[in-house]
């Protein structure tokens, strides 16, 4: 399975390919040290990664394990870095908690961290990280101001929750306090982020949704379900109540205990009148709970509805623009995280792995799940035309879409969702959050779970 | 024992019936009821694999649940080639490795343990506990707990070392039980015999005790083997930088969702009939041998 | 010496305290009186060795942690407090917890039992060729070389509104609607647990019952026995120990797991274990460490119970 690359290649031996044996991987990197050595600077492969390869020999021996979640840590990612820079970069999968779990409690066995933006605050926190020098990081001025300044085209990006720009910068690389406003030192690089909503069959419910308030209206009792992620999915609770306009909530990512005990006391007596079908754990879960029909609207994730589609039935993932100070969609953001024993050589191909993900290979992958990439002015790099109109400026496609692997998702003609990423990007309503009364909040969930 | 003589059986009620004497006799009419619940039982065991054999075969389309999409053996060629399904492959290997592992230590630990609690000894009801204790600890903190021991002693985490001593201390308590429920309808007598005869300690338990504890031995292996293949709490902590099976599976329910699952359950089916179809058919021709041979003298 | 050893012989129906366990009992004694308690440590010292790394020194940290105070966020302050056990013993939610989670173990320990049961007597006395039983007995293993998870997820496919169950009912015409209860509920999480577990009881069963000797039971329909008194004052009674092992490994499988409830339940249920993950999930560990302890000491204490009725340990240690 070979990705289509927009640049040339010139060397054979910089042609992606997805599938990577471990003598691939050997011959590869033999080759890449031979273009090396014998063409400084003006090598194909440098044109295309641009990689400094002088210390080649040195860094042949080194190894980053790279821990995250899987579909931001992906194994055809880190056999792709492998390949372009050199060095063995392994990618291991965990779910959320057990990563931060071992981040926090096994510091040593990590080297890069996946963090989502109120990780990044809980490992900032433990001493965990060091600061990421911001100046060595090349594409850090192309990336979305969304990230880097809070701010896009003059508008300030919601700060309900914990959005990525609070949690991005700190004063000192060995700072544990998050520090408000830009410095030169960050605590992670963002890598992968999307604006969730609701899915839906329209062919089961004959109307378009635009409003969180549908996921509870009784109309779709017992067909509607949401996630099982504490943290997650009072968040998508209170966008609801919110929409529906029972409440209005401070800060939906900070909520106080009163506005926790509406929310949860709301949810118990929904689950009791019978509205949710389930509260889904996997991923595959809420594929499956769509596609067989068992819920026609649920809280979904973008790589849900389009595999849901895949298997044949239409799902839509509803266009929660943010309208009357209501609505607007929830946003996360997974970023890179530099563990803090990384030093000497290790960290100088941390930091040249940094690199090589913003620069376009890894922005080009992932957007074929329907992720953005934060910079991508290089991911538009990898992807054709025809890709880049559908995933990111929501036009319709021209050629048939392909899936990360090659397998065709799309036909000509169709729509993504939500319109371009701008528009979806500037609808945030509240990111991804760790609050303060967690404790709380969790215990509450547990009754609701328990009712 | 409640004592309840033959005496005091009412006359009226002595029937002759018999039971399990090897000879041709009619099976009794339970022989068909619990064949028929055991029957049920198999069926509803195989249940969910029947879906999983089945939906294993589809093509490139094919998603967790029915209706089907097409037949292939695209799923089968995907697991082992694992583009884009993690590294199912890697963690299957690990998995088995330290299954077998685990396997083999649990039975040498479980037997001595078991001999060990033959006689009283100072302290046995602490260890006992303390085994209970292990049983039943909640395998997400006791993982946590032990990573973050090994990384305050500076040891490098690993599905070999910590993974290893976590599956053991859940994999232990069970063989000890087991061995404890074998050991109690061994007959010491036999061991006086062999140490009349002038057989030396070792001897003693190398060819008397363990053959015939060896059915326990076998469940203490089988327990040791599911226990430790299918460990996920308290593996997600102590595994290290490579996952185990379940670990894998488990990361990957996020953002997959993949029928070379399915094609995995196939895959593992097949070979575990196939290895019992070779083990039961050596017995046999083990067993057919050993007749002839004695029958020739 | 003698005496001892034709006692035994017929030990096999009476090892429940009888003269002849005494007389062998002080018999033993005074041989193993040269085998002192060092032998027997030597014995121990894998067990040991395994558990004090990776159980009572882990444990020791979790207890710890329990009685630190907690700074909401994954750290723990060096101070001493009981606020962690305050909230777990004053919260209704834990004994709602608590309730779901027995309910869930009673049920799956009924359901085991039962068909563990019978399966074991079936494959101990009505199945006649030794190879043929142990053939059967492994075809009862075959699904748990197949992982776990992987288990979990066929569930939908089998018991879900289009699934495999409801299809062949609606076909058969027996419903007309799809049965919903068969997916994401309690039936569902007692229907996989029972599907894990059974195995589990069946061994210890199978393992006591085939050590019953079957002259015991021929004697006994010579004496003219009934079935009914037969599996009364023979069977169960000697198969006690397989039952209790049993229920020993359900028990403290079903009261530490989080992993079938989630699934299973669709979120409908919640299991003490698995309130735990959602707060380890944040890095709350003193609450979590504090949840953990007193889930350990209560399920202990449940096995302790189970012990006094059939105590394992005396069967074997004279």
């Amino acid at each position: 399975m070979k990705e289509k690359l927009e640049a040339s290649d010139p060397t054979p031996e910089s042609k992606t390919e997805a599938t990577v044996t471990d003598s691939g991987v050997d011959v590869s990197r033999r080759a890449v040290l031979k273009s090396a050595a014998a063409l400084a600077g003006v090598a194909g492969t440098q044109a295309i990664t641009g990689f400094p390869l002088i210390w080649a020999q040195d860094i042949k021996n080194i190894e980053l394990r790279h821990v995250g979640v899987s579909y931001s840590v992906v194994k055809a990612i880190g056999d792709q870095a492998s390949k372009d820079l050199g060095f063995k970069v392994t990618m291991q999968n965990l779910d959320t908690s057990a990563a931060i779990n071992r981040f926090v409690t096994q510091p040593n066995t990590v080297d890069i961290a996946d963090v989502e933006g109120w990780q990044a605050k809980l490992a900032t926190k433990r001493g965990v990280l060091q600061g990421i020098e911001v100046k060595k990081i090349k594409e850090f001025e192309n990336i979305l101001p969304i990230f880097t300044k809070g701010e896009f085209s003059g508008k300030v990006v919601s700060r309900q929750g914990i959005s990525p720009y609070e949690a991005m910068y700190i004063s000192k690389p060995d700072a544990t306090e998050l520090h408000e406003g830009v410095t030169p030192w960050a605590t992670f690089l963002p890598q992968v982020y999307n604006a969730d909503s609701m899915g839906y069959r329209p062919d089961l419910i004959k109307k378009e949704i635009t409003e969180w308030k549908e996921l509870i209206n009784p109309a779709y009792k017992g067909k509607a379900a949401i996630l099982d992620v504490p943290a997650i999915g009072i968040m998508d609770a209170a966008l609801c109540f919110e929409s529906a306009g029972e409440i209005k909530y401070a800060n939906k990512g900070n909520m106080t205990k009163s506005e926790i005990d509406f929310t949860i006391n709301r949810l118990i007596e929904l689950k009791k009148q019978g509205q949710f079908r389930a509260t889904w754990t996997t991923f595959d879960q809420s594929v499956q709970l769509m596609a067989a029909g068992e819920v026609i609207i649920q809280s979904m994730w973008s790589p849900a509805v389009a595999a849901v589609r895949v298997k044949g039935m239409p799902c839509i993932y509803a266009p929660v623009n943010i309208k009357n100070g209501k609505e607007g969609y929830r946003g996360w953001c997974n970023g890179m995280a530099l563990m803090k024993h990384l030093s000497g050589k290790k960290l100088d191909a941390a930091y040249e792995y940094l690199n090589w993900y913003l620069s376009g290979w890894q922005g080009g992958f992932v957007a074929r799940y329907g992720y953005y990439s934060p910079v991508p002015s290089t991911a538009k790099k990898f992807l054709t035309a025809n890709e880049w109109d559908y995933w990111y400026e929501g036009k319709p496609a021209t050629a048939e879409i392909l899936d990360p692997y090659g397998v065709p998702m799309e036909k000509p003609g169709a729509k993504r969702d939500g319109g371009s990423f701008i528009e979806r990007v500037t609808n945030i309503s509240c990111w991804n959050t760790l609050m303060d009364e967690a404790q709380y909040m969790n215990k509450r969930w547990n009754d609701f779970k328990a009712a | 024992m409640s004592a309840t003589s033959p005496a005091t059986i009412p006359a009226a009620k002595r029937v002759r019936r018999r039971v399990a004497d090897g000879a041709e006799s009619k099976r009794p009419w339970t022989f068909w009821v619990l064949a028929t619940l055991f029957a049920g039982y198999v069926l509803a065991l195989y249940g969910p694999m029947l879906c999983i054999y089945v939906l294993s075969f589809q093509d490139i389309r094919g998603g967790l649940v029915f209706p089907m999409k097409g037949l292939s053996v695209h799923w089968f060629i995907d697991l082992f080639t694992q583009v884009r399904t993690g590294d199912v492959k890697g963690g299957f290997e690990r998995s088995i490795v330290l299954a077998l592992i685990v396997t083999i230590l649990t039975v040498v630990g479980s037997f001595m343990a078991g001999l060990a609690f033959r006689q009283r000894f100072k302290g046995d009801g602490i260890v006992f506990y303390l085994m209970i204790g292990s049983l039943v600890a909640p395998g997400l903190v006791l993982g946590i707990g032990i990573g973050l021991l090994f990384q305050y002693f500076g040891l490098e985490a690993s599905w070999f070392t910590s993974a290893l001593g976590a599956h053991l201390s859940w994999t232990l308590p069970f063989g000890v039980l087991v061995m404890f429920a074998v050991m109690s309808r061994f007959d010491r007598a036999w061991e006086e015999a062999a140490r009349d005869l002038g057989a030396t300690r070792w001897q003693i338990i190398w060819m008397v005790v363990v053959p015939i504890l060896a059915p326990g031995l076998l469940a203490v292996a089988l327990f040791g083997f599911t226990l430790s293949y299918d460990e996920f709490s308290r593996t997600l902590q102590t595994s290290g930088p490579l996952n185990t099976l379940p670990l894998e599976i488990w990361a990957m329910t996020l953002n997959v969702t993949s029928p070379s699952l399915y094609a995995l359950g196939t895959v593992t089916t097949l070979a575990s009939f196939l290895i019992i179809g070779i083990c039961l058919g050596g017995i046999v021709w083990i067993q057919k041998r050993r007749a002839t041979r004695i029958s020739v003298h | 010496m003698t005496t001892g050893i034709t006692d035994t012989i017929s030990t096999g129906a009476s090892s429940e305290g009888v003269p002849v366990e005494t007389a062998f009992a002080k018999k033993g004694a005074s041989s193993s009186a040269g085998r002192s308690g060092g032998m027997a440590w030597l014995y121990v010292s894998p067990l040991v060795l395994i558990l004090i790394p990776f159980f009572i020194a882990p444990i020791f940290v979790v207890v710890v942690a329990s009685f630190l105070e907690n700074d909401g966020f994954g750290g723990m302050l060096p101070h001493f407090t009981l606020a962690n056990y305050a909230s777990v013993f004053s919260a209704e939610l834990t004994l709602r917890l608590y309730a779901s989670t027995v309910k869930f173990a009673v049920l799956t320990w009924a359901g085991t039992l039962i068909i563990g049961f019978w399966i074991a007597y079936f494959l101990v006395f009505h199945v006649r060729n030794q190879l043929l039983a142990i053939g059967l007995f492994l075809l009862c293993t075959v699904p748990f070389w197949t992982s776990n998870i992987i288990r979990m997820i066929s569930w939908i496919p089998l018991l879900g509104k289009n699934g495999l169950v409801n299809s062949i009912l609606i076909s058969a015409g027996i419903i007309h609607q799809p049965l919903e209860f068969l997916l994401f509920s309690d039936f569902a999480v007692v229907v996989a647990y029972v599907h894990q577990l059974t195995i589990f009881m069946i061994v210890p069963i199978f393992n006591a019952m085939s050590r019953i000797d079957k002259r015991t039971v021929e004697a006994a329909l010579d004496a003219g026995a009934s079935r009914f008194e037969i599996m009364r004052y023979i069977i169960v009674p000697l198969s006690k120990n397989g039952i209790a092992l049993g229920s020993i490994f359900v028990l403290s499988i079903v009261m530490g797991d989080f992993f079938v409830v989630k699934v299973m339940s669709g979120g409908g249920s919640a299991s003490i274990v698995s309130a735990l993950f959602e707060d380890i999930a944040v890095l709350q560990y003193p609450p979590a460490a504090a949840s953990a302890v007193v889930l350990l000491i209560v399920v202990v204490t449940m096995i302790a119970l189970i012990l006094r009725t059939v105590d394992v340990r005396k069967e074997i240690a004279r």
